[in-house]
């Protein structure tokens, strides 16, 4: 009686919440108390996370698709009458600026208004997981301003007005120009020069020249030169061959980000997928990375935690529902269709990354 | 208690701005009314560009409720120049905000951009040390640790500082990567002396703490160029440090020394088929090592990592490798096709 017992019990240890989870991101959606008030400015991406949950669990029937699209676009910059502030097109992360609700141009003239690097990506992402054919995109004036965040250096800056700059919001600018298929956004060549030189002696990347190699980095890194169809061009095989050992060696039972740090669910997802571009997450254990990010699941509201016995973020939960959800093994496909894959995979950038 | 800012005459001028989200908005935040009002005083200023002292006061306010949204903090740094105001008076104010907040990116950027206006970095590396002793792996700490010594070129005693911290915890990979950048920049790696030198460092540190992967990820980072088989003796210390001080790192160490000594084997042409036989045999045996046993977690990729060796290095049909590699892939079929 006792050992069917314990079998029951670890039967329901790794059983996967799918309801729970679904009802997390719906609520996700709706409101969120005061205390979320930090994520105010980046609004959209957690729409975004919310959404590729959804999507993940097919479960994108319990929203209203039209009044999530227009939402959407009225926090796209639109170019005023004059078109004069070109440079400053984009998306919003909200409407924390004040402007008037509208989800049809000309924009309004505002001293402070402007788009956001990764607001402009995950805008985008969203409304293709809506199912929107980007139609009232202004794909020119979005590109335009991606065109002013960006560097001598190549990397990119994440607003008009200056803000730090470095290796994530490359990532936003390449996964931008793939989607309006379009990449007079950026300079690639400065990029790829910008994404050399972040890598460490330790063959991991960092978020920029000489810094320290982290899970998050390496996602931006590789994740780019696949978008940009540079992997190989900008990388010899043997800086590859080494790269796949930093990644591989972060696995600890899920992953962690850095050597020496502890595990959090969200690297599942960053070194994870650096792994499946690179062909070799068929190597990495399965069971155990499955095993630990079951563990960190909130059985009563839904959603994941960073770690076991902690509370469900509102950000990455969406990642960690992509590792589990879309790391079936995959022997079969080719290099390319695989890479396409990954190309499709839902990303995201948890708020506290920028 | 503060009466809210609309109840004060000093703002009866200005007609507040809420946030419009339309008819359906999504992921709302259910703001109480003192954040409301901080923040709709806040979006009226920001419409009017105003450029005033009750301005910069309610970016204080706006700050104190999220210190997070980057707009408040651009338009404060437009007031303090707008106004002339006492940058030394805000650089204690950034300190202050930084340590209750140390993982929030707007307020780093704005301390870089106070510190580049006084053109004065003094504050810095003891702030930063202040930061890391709570938390001695703060990405963002570091990295202004590094931008100030490379701006400033404060690199005098950062080899100190980076000692000092490995000395509390020598699995610090951050205070590794610093020694890394520290030296790079001062000597760069060519000198023989300072390799050799780094080299002991190493070792004592792996002697110390053998299962330290960042320890391991030096040492090869800074040899892997000029190839790891290449200094004098390296080889062999390893080997005797693998019978005391083993882990999964020495292990991969050693088969990408061997690997190495293979590549150079076959640039060269100076090692007879015997030894290179012997050498890959050696490899193998360490994949077989780590998969079976000392680095179970990772056993698909040691023997992937075997078998491209193998097909690197030999020819399909020499029988020697082809009993090695069976013993190493066992009975278990997992051979999965590349």
């Amino acid at each position: 009686m006792a050992e069917e017992e314990s079998q029951f019990e670890e039967f329901e240890q790794i059983d996967f919440l799918g309801d729970r989870h679904v009802r997390f991101f719906q609520r996700t959606l709706q409101v969120l108390p005061e205390r979320y008030a930090s994520l105010e400015t980046t609004r959209l991406t957690i729409i975004f996370f919310a959404l590729s949950g959804l999507d993940v669990l097919d479960a994108l029937d319990v929203i209203d698709r039209n009044t999530m699209i227009e939402w959407i676009y009225s926090l796209q910059v639109l170019p005023t009458e004059d078109q004069a502030n070109l440079s400053r097109c984009g998306f919003r992360g909200s409407s924390h600026i004040g402007i008037p609700y509208s989800t049809k141009g000309p924009g309004v003239l505002h001293p402070y208004d402007s788009g956001h690097v990764a607001m402009t990506y995950t805008g985008l992402c969203s409304l293709l997981i809506l199912g929107d054919d980007l139609s009232r995109v202004n794909k020119q004036a979005c590109l335009a301003g991606l065109r002013a965040l960006q560097l001598e250096d190549g990397s990119f800056y994440a607003v008009p007005e200056g803000s730090e700059n470095d290796i994530r919001f490359i990532y936003c600018a390449a996964s931008i120009c793939y989607i309006l298929d379009d990449w007079s956004g950026m300079d690639i060549q400065k990029a790829i020069e910008y994404i050399r030189g972040s890598l460490s002696y330790d063959s991991g990347f960092g978020q920029g020249a000489g810094r320290e190699s982290h899970g998050g980095w390496t996602y931006c890194a590789i994740a780019s030169l696949c978008l940009m169809g540079r992997l190989e061009e900008a990388l010899s095989q043997r800086e590859l061959d080494r790269i796949r050992r930093w990644c591989i060696m972060r696995q600890q039972s899920g992953f962690h980000g850095r050597p020496n740090k502890p595990v959090d669910t969200c690297y599942s997802f960053w070194v994870g997928a650096t792994l499946e571009l690179l062909d070799v997450f068929q190597y990495t254990n399965f069971d155990k990375n499955r095993r630990f990010i079951l563990s960190t699941q909130d059985r009563l509201v839904g959603g994941f935690a960073k770690w076991p016995d902690s509370h469900p973020g509102t950000c990455s939960d969406s990642l960690r529902l992509l590792d589990i959800g879309d790391r079936a093994p995959r022997v079969t496909g080719t290099r390319q269709e695989r890479n396409n894959e990954a190309k499709h995979a839902v990303l995201t950038t948890p708020r506290k990354y920028y | 208690m503060c009466l809210s800012s609309r109840d004060r005459k000093e703002w009866a001028d200005l007609e507040p701005v809420p946030q419009d989200d339309g008819p359906n908005p999504v992921v709302k935040i259910a703001y109480s009314d003192k954040f409301s009002d901080v923040y709709d005083y806040f979006r009226a200023l920001l419409k009017n560009d105003e450029r005033s002292d009750r301005a910069f006061a309610l970016t204080a306010e706006a700050i104190e409720l999220n210190a997070a949204n980057y707009t408040v903090w651009h338009y404060r740094r437009v007031l303090l120049q707008a106004l002339s105001k006492d940058l030394r008076e805000e650089m204690r104010y950034i300190t202050a905000i930084i340590e209750e907040q140390p993982k929030n990116y707007q307020v780093w950027h704005h301390r870089r951009m106070v510190v580049e206006w006084l053109n004065d970095p003094s504050e810095e590396l003891e702030f930063i040390a202040d930061i890391l002793s709570q938390d001695a792996k703060n990405y963002h700490a570091w990295q202004q640790r590094q931008w100030v010594i490379q701006e400033y070129k404060l690199w005098d005693n950062e080899l100190e500082f980076v000692e000092s911290l490995l000395e509390e915890d020598v699995r610090n990979n951050s205070a590794w990567n610093q020694r890394h950048f520290v030296i790079s920049h001062i000597t760069g790696f060519s000198d023989p002396a300072i390799v050799e030198r780094e080299i002991q460092y190493c070792l004592i540190q792996i002697k110390k703490a053998p299962h330290n992967e960042s320890a391991w990820n030096y040492l090869k980072g800074m040899l892997q160029d000029q190839g790891l088989s290449s200094p004098p003796g390296l080889l062999e210390r390893v080997l005797e440090l693998k019978e005391t001080h083993c882990s999964p790192y020495l292990l991969a160490f050693l088969f990408d020394c061997y690997e190495d000594v293979l590549e150079n084997s076959n640039k060269k042409e100076n090692m007879s088929e015997g030894d290179r036989r012997e050498t890959l045999g050696k490899a193998l045996e360490i994949c077989q090592l780590l998969a079976q046993e000392k680095d179970t977690i990772r056993k698909e990729y040691w023997r992937f990592l075997g078998r491209s060796l193998k097909n690197k290095c030999s020819g399909p049909s020499d029988p020697l490798i082809n009993s090695l590699l069976g013993l190493f892939m066992n009975t278990e079929f997992n051979f999965m096709s590349d």
